[in-house]
């Protein structure tokens, strides 16, 4: 049973379709994301999911609810982390905390949202005195209050750095791990590949695709790569081995692209078979950004804000 | 309710912390009382009207303070929250959207009432203030202009398209205000052609209003209550139609 269900939503700016037609289903216990280039619609479509935009056409069901009519009901349910809120620098960490808390009928305790999310030591500092990762950290913990069976977090990770992006995958781990379903929007790919039991990637307010991270990376057709130094006698040779679908050698790199779990190891044993001299062996294996340059004919860093 | 006792909680902490806010609330109109009632004391003068100056200036600060709370710090905290998002994530949660406003009036009203009190309380100690009022008629004209000032500040918040917008507007209504009503320079000093001018700022009627009713002045007050309703009812009218939880 399928806890939120988007059928055909359809949401316009004027003249601009940024939703155009999107349907998705989430179980629950799952990690759902959404990825695409900034503009893609992803934050229209969550916030129309979480019942602070109504869509212009088509239906959406969360917990049974309807978000945009049902909202006082949904956010007793729900915890939702916004893009680019920032909270009045002059509060306190608890203060904000404890501010949520008077929002629900029946909050979980701060003080331990504040512990798991190493924060307590700044229950008494201004939010202004936080870093990226700890106002983002914040961010959760005020939408966990309500004790959620859902948490939408959109974009939570972007600008922070490398390794305050990885701490925060473990923590919305934990998340699932304690039973909580969460969505999420990115538009960092290994990200989504990472952490994301099924993904959707989001074009033009359109789903292009939509699967687990293998298989979209799988359907994309894309090959793998195995790049070598060294010379290679008779190169049609090499290009009739099981898997291997081209070769090519370009100033004594050679690089061969194929398909199929073996395709390495076949390589390598008509290396060794024919005693071809092989250094700096790298392979390269698709992955989720592979895919979507693939699926949306796009390219991805350039899109990149 | 305990969402919005909290939340006007939060919102006065917040800014009594911004200097400005509290130095110009609080601390000001006391140094101005202070500085001026040290000049000229509270002896009854021919130029107020056989009133003392410091029984004229008290109920006109009070009025200068209304035009802090109400002009600056209500339509600048709105259009900052809208700016940070802060309003669309309250929207989030089951919080009652007009509670926002409401506590916001509430925690404006709190820090006038409290500029309200230091200066009555120093007028009291240092120059031996009289309040002169007829029955509840300074509480009512209090209420009233309140109510009218605050309307006029949601209304900057409205229509102003960001806060850096509602910052320039609050500005341009309320520093002719601030000097241009009696608030902090007498009227009665003031060349024909200015007195003329303060006729067009609403909170002229305001300082009218308070004072006249301070000083248990017997006159016909219906000038400055119809302008002071009006200012309300317009003010309200147009933001409800006007204002917006986000810019979209």
């Amino acid at each position: 049973m399928a806890i939120v269900e988007v059928r055909n939503v359809i949401k316009n700016y004027g003249v601009l379709r940024a939703v155009d037609g999107i349907s998705l289903s989430i179980e629950e216990g799952e990690i759902f994301g959404m990825v695409g280039p900034n503009g893609a619609g992803k934050t229209t479509t969550v916030e129309c999911i979480e019942g602070l935009r109504k869509p212009d056409g088509g239906t959406i069901s969360v917990l049974g609810l309807e978000p945009y009519k049902e909202r006082a009901k949904l956010y007793e349910l729900i915890g939702v982390q916004l893009q680019e809120t920032s909270y009045d620098p002059k509060i306190k960490v608890w203060e904000i905390c404890n501010l949520f808390s008077s929002f629900y009928g029946n909050p979980l305790p701060y003080s331990k949202l504040l512990e798991r999310f190493e924060l307590t030591e700044k229950r008494n500092s201004y939010v202004s005195r936080l870093s990226g990762g700890q106002k983002q950290k914040l961010s959760i913990v005020l939408a966990l209050i309500s004790n959620p069976r859902i948490v939408f977090l959109d974009e939570l990770t972007t600008g922070l750095d490398p390794l305050a992006r990885r701490s925060m995958w473990e923590l919305i781990r934990g998340l699932r791990d304690e039973g909580r379903t969460v969505f999420l929007t990115t538009h960092y790919m290994e990200e989504a590949e990472y952490l994301c039991s099924r993904v959707a990637i989001v074009d033009h307010g359109k789903i292009v695709a939509l699967g687990t991270p293998r298989s979209l990376i799988e359907s994309s057709g894309m090959e793998e790569r195995i790049i070598f130094e060294g010379t290679v006698p008779n190169i049609e040779e090499l290009k009739n081995i099981k898997g291997v679908l081209d070769v090519q050698e370009n100033q004594g790199e050679v690089a061969v692209y194929g398909k199929g779990a073996d395709l390495l190891q076949n390589a390598v044993s008509y290396l060794q078979a024919k005693g071809i001299s092989y250094k700096n062996l790298q392979t390269r294996t698709p992955n989720l950004e592979d895919a979507f340059l693939k699926l949306t004919g796009r390219k991805y860093e350039e899109d990149k804000a | 309710m305990k969402a919005l006792l909290e939340l006007t909680k939060v919102q006065l902490k917040v800014t009594v912390r911004d200097f400005v806010v509290a130095f110009f609330s609080f601390a000001f109109p006391v140094l101005m009382l202070l500085m001026f009632g040290g000049i000229y004391g509270n002896k009854p003068t021919p130029f107020y009207g056989g009133h003392g100056t410091i029984d004229v200036m008290v109920p006109s600060y009070i009025g200068m303070i209304i035009a802090v709370t109400g002009l600056m710090n209500l339509p600048l905290t709105i259009a900052e929250y809208r700016d940070r998002k802060i309003l669309k994530r309250f929207m989030a949660t089951p919080l009652k959207p007009y509670y926002i406003i409401v506590s916001q009036v509430m925690a404006n009203f709190a820090i006038t009432l409290i500029g309200l009190l230091l200066l009555v309380i120093t007028g009291k100690l240092v120059f031996g203030l009289h309040y002169l009022a007829t029955g509840p008629s300074f509480i009512l004209a209090f209420l009233l202009s309140i109510f009218s000032i605050f309307s006029f500040g949601f209304l900057i918040a409205s229509i102003a398209p960001n806060a850096n917008a509602a910052t320039a507007i609050a500005n341009i209504v309320y520093f002719p205000m601030l000097f241009l009503t009696g608030a902090t320079i007498p009227l009665e000093t003031m060349p024909a052609v200015m007195v003329r001018i303060s006729k067009f700022l609403p909170l002229t009627y305001v300082v009218d209003l308070l004072k006249n009713t301070w000083l248990g002045v017997s006159q016909s007050y219906a000038t400055d209550i119809i302008v002071l309703v009006i200012v309300l009812v317009v003010s309200f009218s147009i933001s409800a139609l006007a204002f917006r939880w986000e810019y979209t």
